[in-house]
């Protein structure tokens, strides 16, 4: 995940210019990105998801976690378009909450991951020297820390919970934007803009903030974008181990870890939320991909 | 930069070709003519029994004990001779003269001595060894100062002559002789344990037991292998050895043993798959079961409001329908349990009044004991622990419908051991099975004064409490069964100690060339593969 | 050029001892104990204690904290708690396990990735560029225990043509490299086509296209040589990563490797075995980004270090 992250950016020098209007940017993008096919398969996919996740309970047909084991593993049938699972719940509706859990696990530690790393990131850029040495060294940490262990470390530190799994994977995460934005605001500190702006005595905090940042918003679109598949990923393998998102609230991840050992006699219990897992995955990676795409030539003035 | 791209064409290419002789030299290479190979789940780390209270596949087959445990019929046990061939009790139960038979060799060829046994029951004592099962030597007398480094000897044991030796206890403990024949009690060689150190029990050549195998090899979280002894003192096994291959994944376990690369597979580990094997053809045949000497339980912490009540723990106990958990959960693989001892077990009372299903009642209960609306309650397990997931969300829905709202709280297990210990674990679902047949394993382990805390009952009834250290060092038989049944009555039923649930089927699936596979007398599924044979339809 | 490897090399001593730091504070902040752990059900409060104090528990966090390290800096790791091992020998076992792993799922995401990134990148915004960045992210968002498991039904139940689990041939390695190295072969496509697509746009590629010359072949002979830059190096870094992301992999297909172990040892709060763990793969990682930034710096004359 951290890897992938910095392998994105690496070889870019970037030299803005202050003339980035912002209408014409977002038209731009927008525009490259309507002819990107795979993008907007991707767009409207999770847009789709989105309005599934805030209209779960009118569209659920039954209570996602109503146990009764009399209905254990019915199969797929018009009653229960994908069957039931081992408490004779309703694999559908199971779905359809999950999704809000599911995405929520890919957007609040993209979030938070994106929050942290821009702070540290711009900091550790614009002051440089121990600053940025320490920041650095910590991020350096972080990264070399095989993020699966280090986010299994610290479920097992905090105790299975959705809450800390927003926390595990936010510190797995932040370090990688970090050194995103630190790189961008190298290139960007010593620009004209910056200088004269520094040189009619501008805040710092004012300058990071208002000359700095929205220079980064490219990368960091694209990374927020491609962050929240890796997230719900990272949830799902920490599922796998045992340390995902807990019952009565039930992610994807969560369904097809649990649903695996009924793979031969109840399939659908698994496959079905494996496949939401898929889909929504793929939707990010073409929207982010379609994203760089659009944006690359901001991202290489 | 042209070296550089030949190099990096040399790092492309040279695996793509290893790669091809891989896939032309792919091959499915039956596994060889005699040998059975079985799976665990986690590698054992050591079969040193003395440092393991669990792992004890490996022990019960390379080592033997004074006195055995075997299984006469599903589980039904017997204790046998081992490697004493007889042995004496004083009629106050607190001398034992045991007289060592003079034929067993163990695997480095050294003969086994009387002083072997002192050697190992001292090793276990030994602070020094950091044992963690001297719970089941700690009756001996003078095992106390050699624990806690007062004594450098066992005064309680004495070697008489090369095949004879005498054990002493503390105080007279009816269950003895039992508590020798677990994997516990095993017996190791003065010279090879002495020589091996902390090699012992690790290094495959330096672990020296007398057993019908011996260790051959051991590829760390891969495969443990272990050969037949052919000087083995009961004749050697008709088998070649054992492969224990470590698959960690239950589906992985399956599928390797559909394909043929497994002999037995237990399906304990993942109750799901029962039915799957139940019902079909090929395999339903091949299914080898025995009842668990052992039960499925919810511990209560009593020290938690408002579990203190009686009428609150009785209407718990009523709310839970058991037979439904064991139905779809367990493909009613086993039978109800309405008091402390399993069916099975040295004194279980199948005329025990029965535990009924009454959410009616139970509400009736609550309101008596002034929740008319039910109460809040915790049930703590541990994380990455599925099948116990499974109960404690069946159960929360059961409990619901009387209005008691559960939450369940998952903890790291080594923080749920760490709160047990000082008895402030909330309610927990948990299993036991025993390690020797006899009551005082069940009832002495959870429900004495020191116990209930360490466990997280909090269950003090003095009156209990005392019978169960008088039981203990009851030397007639009868009477004691009778004091366990009378005390099984008074915890489980009028004081409403614990729910228990059941005890459950133990299912092996056996390819058919294994014969002569029985499951052990406690259902444990580590058990010796001594009997064994292996015979190709062909 | 060695002056930049020496000074990285310096800076890589506090992140390793960092992360030492993080995993003991991480693992002591909460009231666990090992030795409870050990003897689980049969727990007995006088015997936890004995052992405790035995196995020097009881001290202080920072004592044992600084033993560790004052014994690791000596190259001793301590032994495993549950395992009774020492920890370096544990490490070095199951290492060549998890580097064959680790390599061979290298190599199918390169076989899987570049390809698919040069002819998608040939063929921008096609059907085909769609459908082979479809195939190669398709490997990147599945779960990998789901693929690796609904591989082993394909390939070892239903067909029966590879063995399900272990390590006991190079046919064993084939499933597992193949589930390894897809999920990472999306990044490795990604690059590759973007990279690409950035090189096509130099005059000298426009002018071999103007000579009529075809597509295919202008990229071979002379893009992909240049565009292959960045991707190279990505592959030190690549290889780092599945070192330490095999973890569900060895999980599933029964691979005694690190991951597995590391796996353990969280959950088993085997602390020696666990700080040797991740010491290890860190100290793996740190030098995986160094090759690649050297690797770089060869290639590409135009980047100085100093």
């Amino acid at each position: 995940m951290n890897i992938a992250k910095n392998m994105l950016f690496k070889k870019e020098i970037i030299e803005p210019s202050d003339e980035l209007v912002k209408e014409t940017f977002w038209q731009d993008v927008f525009k490259s990105l309507r002819k990107d096919r795979m993008a907007m398969a991707g767009g409207t996919i999770i847009a789709l998801f989105i309005l599934v996740a805030i209209f779960a309970p009118y569209l659920a047909p039954y209570n996602p976690y109503e146990v009764s084991l009399d209905l254990q593993f019915q199969k797929p049938s018009m009653e229960y378009w994908l069957g039931t699972d081992m408490f004779g719940r309703d694999v559908l509706s199971r779905i359809i909450y999950g999704s809000r859990i599911s995405l929520l696990i890919g957007i609040v530690p993209s979030l938070i991951t994106m929050l942290i790393g821009i702070i540290f990131g711009i900091i550790a850029g614009y002051f440089g020297r121990k600053t940025d040495f320490i920041i650095m060294t910590v991020s350096d940490m972080v990264l070399s820390f095989p993020s699966l262990l280090l986010a299994m470390v610290v479920m097992y530190t905090l105790g299975a919970s959705l809450l800390n799994i927003f926390i595990a994977l936010s510190i797995v995460g932040w370090a990688g934007t970090a050194r995103v934005v630190r790189a961008q605001t190298l290139s960007l500190k010593n620009k004209e803009f910056v200088e004269s702006a520094r040189a009619i005595g501008v805040k710092p905090s004012i300058i990071m903030i208002r000359h700095i940042l929205p220079n980064c918003i490219p990368q960091l679109l694209v990374l927020f974008t491609l962050e929240i598949p890796g997230s719900i990923l990272s949830e799902a393998s920490l599922s796998f181990l045992g340390v995902g998102a807990q019952p009565p609230a039930s992610s994807w991840g969560l369904m097809v870890s649990n649903g695996k050992e009924f793979l031969f006699n109840a399939p659908w219990v698994a496959i079905s939320p494996g496949i939401a897992i898929l889909v929504i995955v793929l939707a990010f990676n073409f929207l982010g991909d379609g994203l760089r795409d659009a944006l690359d030539p901001y991202l290489k003035q | 930069m042209n070296k550089n791209r030949k190099s990096i064409f040399s790092f492309v290419l040279i695996p793509i070709i290893l790669a091809t002789t891989v896939l032309s030299g792919c091959g499915n290479s039956a596994s060889s003519d005699k040998m059975i190979t079985t799976s665990e789940i986690s590698d054992p780390g050591t079969t040193d029994v003395q440092k393991t209270t669990s792992e004890y596949t490996i022990p019960l087959n390379i080592y033997d004990r004074l006195v055995e445990a075997i299984t006469v019929s599903p589980g039904k046990s017997e204790l046998v001779p081992g490697l004493a061939e007889s042995w004496e009790v004083s009629p106050d139960g607190l001398k034992y003269t045991f007289h060592i038979r003079k034929d067993v060799k163990f695997h480095n060829g050294e003969i086994l001595k009387a002083d072997d046994v002192l050697y190992t029951f001292d090793r276990m004592l030994d602070p020094a060894t950091k044992a963690l099962n001297t719970d089941f030597l700690d009756m001996i007398a003078g095992a106390k100062d050699r624990m806690d480094g007062k004594a450098n000897s066992v005064s309680g044991i004495k070697v008489i002559d090369d095949n004879t030796i005498e054990i002493t206890l503390a105080k007279a403990f009816a269950p003895f002789l039992a508590n020798l024949a677990t994997p516990a009690g095993s017996i190791y060689n003065r010279k090879a344990t002495t020589e091996a150190g902390e090699q012992f029990g690790i290094d495959p050549q330096k672990t020296i037991g007398t057993g019908p195998f011996k260790m051959k090899s051991w590829a760390l979280n891969d495969t443990v292998v272990l050969v037949s002894n052919p000087d083995y003192f009961q004749g050697a096994p008709k088998i070649d050895g054992v492969n224990i291959k470590i698959v960690p994944d239950a589906e992985t376990n399956r599928i390797m043993f559909e394909t043929g690369k497994l002999d037995i597979f237990n399906l304990s580990n993942s109750a799901s798959q029962i039915p799957q094997f139940r019902d079909n053809e090929k395999w339903k045949n091949s299914i080898v079961s025995g009842p668990i000497v052992g039960l499925y339980y919810y511990a209560l912490n009593e020290d938690i409001k408002p579990l203190d009540d009686v009428r609150i723990r009785k209407a718990l106990q009523m709310s839970i329908d058991r037979q439904t958990l064991l139905d779809k959960l367990y493909y009613g693989e086993g039978q109800l349990v309405h008091g402390i001892s399993p069916p099975g077990l040295l004194g279980y009372n199948p005329e025990l009044p029965k535990i009924e299903y009454n959410p009616e009642k139970a509400k009736q209960l609550l309101t008596e004991a002034g929740y008319p609306n039910g109460f809040d309650m915790e049930i703590v397990q541990t994380t990455d622990s599925p099948n116990t997931l499974k109960i404690n969300e069946a159960v929360q829905a059961m409990l619901q419908k009387v209005g008691v709202r559960v939450k369940i709280t998952q903890i790291d297990e080594s923080t749920y051991f760490a709160t047990r210990q000082v008895g402030k674990l909330p309610s927990n679902q948990n299993e036991w099975s025993a390690d020797y047949n006899d009551p005082d394993n069940f009832f002495y382990t959870f429900f004495s004064q020191k116990n209930s805390k360490v466990r997280s009952y909090n269950y003090n009834n003095l009156e209990v409490n005392a019978k169960l250290e008088k039981a203990r060092t009851m030397v007639d038989q009868t009477e004691r069964i009778k004091l366990y049944q009378e005390m099984e009555k008074t915890i489980a039923q009028e004081d409403a100690a614990w729910i228990p649930l059941f005890a459950l089927n133990q299912l092996f699936v056996v390819q058919p060339r294994v014969k002569n596979f029985q499951v052990a007398w406690n259902g444990w599924s580590s058990m010796s593969y001594y009997g064994l044979e292996i015979v190709e339809a062909k | 050029m060695g002056h930049y490897i020496i000074r990285r090399l310096v800076i890589s001593i506090p992140v390793t001892f960092g992360i030492a730091l993080i995993t003991f504070i991480l693992l002591n902040v909460i009231p666990g104990d090992p030795v409870a752990l050990m003897m689980k059900d049969h727990i007995s409060a006088d015997v936890v204690a004995r052992v405790r104090a035995q196995m020097q528990l009881d001290d202080p966090a920072y004592i044992r904290f600084f033993r560790f390290i004052w014994n690791a800096l000596h190259g001793d790791f301590g032994v495993s708690y549950k395992l009774n091992r020492s920890v370096s020998s544990l490490l070095m076992d199951a290492f060549p396990n998890t580097l064959i792993l680790a390599i061979s799922g290298a190599l199918v995401s390169w076989i899987i990735g570049i390809p698919a990134g040069v002819l998608s990148a040939v063929k921008k915004r096609s059907f085909l560029d769609n459908s082979i960045m479809g195939f190669s992210l398709l490997g990147v968002s599945i779960p990998v225990f789901w693929a690796g498991l609904l591989f082993q039904y394909i390939f070892a139940f239903w067909l029966g043509i590879l063995p399900v689990s272990g390590f006991d041939g190079p046919e064993y390695l084939i499933m597992p490299a193949i589930v390894l190295g897809w999920s990472s072969a999306g990044t490795i496509s990604r690059l590759t086509r973007s990279s690409l697509l950035e090189v096509m746009r130099n005059d000298y590629i426009r002018t071999a296209r103007a000579k009529g010359n075809l597509e295919l072949k202008v990229v071979i002979n002379h893009a992909l040589k240049n565009a292959m830059l960045p991707v190279v190096t990505v592959m030190a870094l690549q290889v780092a990563g599945l070192l330490s992301g095999a973890v569900i992999t060895e999980t599933v297909f029964g691979i005694p490797g690190i991951g597995r172990i590391a796996v353990n040892a969280i959950q088993n709060r085997d602390m020696p075995l666990l700080q040797g763990a991740v010491m290890f793969t860190t100290v793996l990682v740190i030098l995986g980004n160094l090759v690649a930034d050297v690797l770089y710096s060869l290639l590409d004359p135009r980047i100085k270090y100093d």
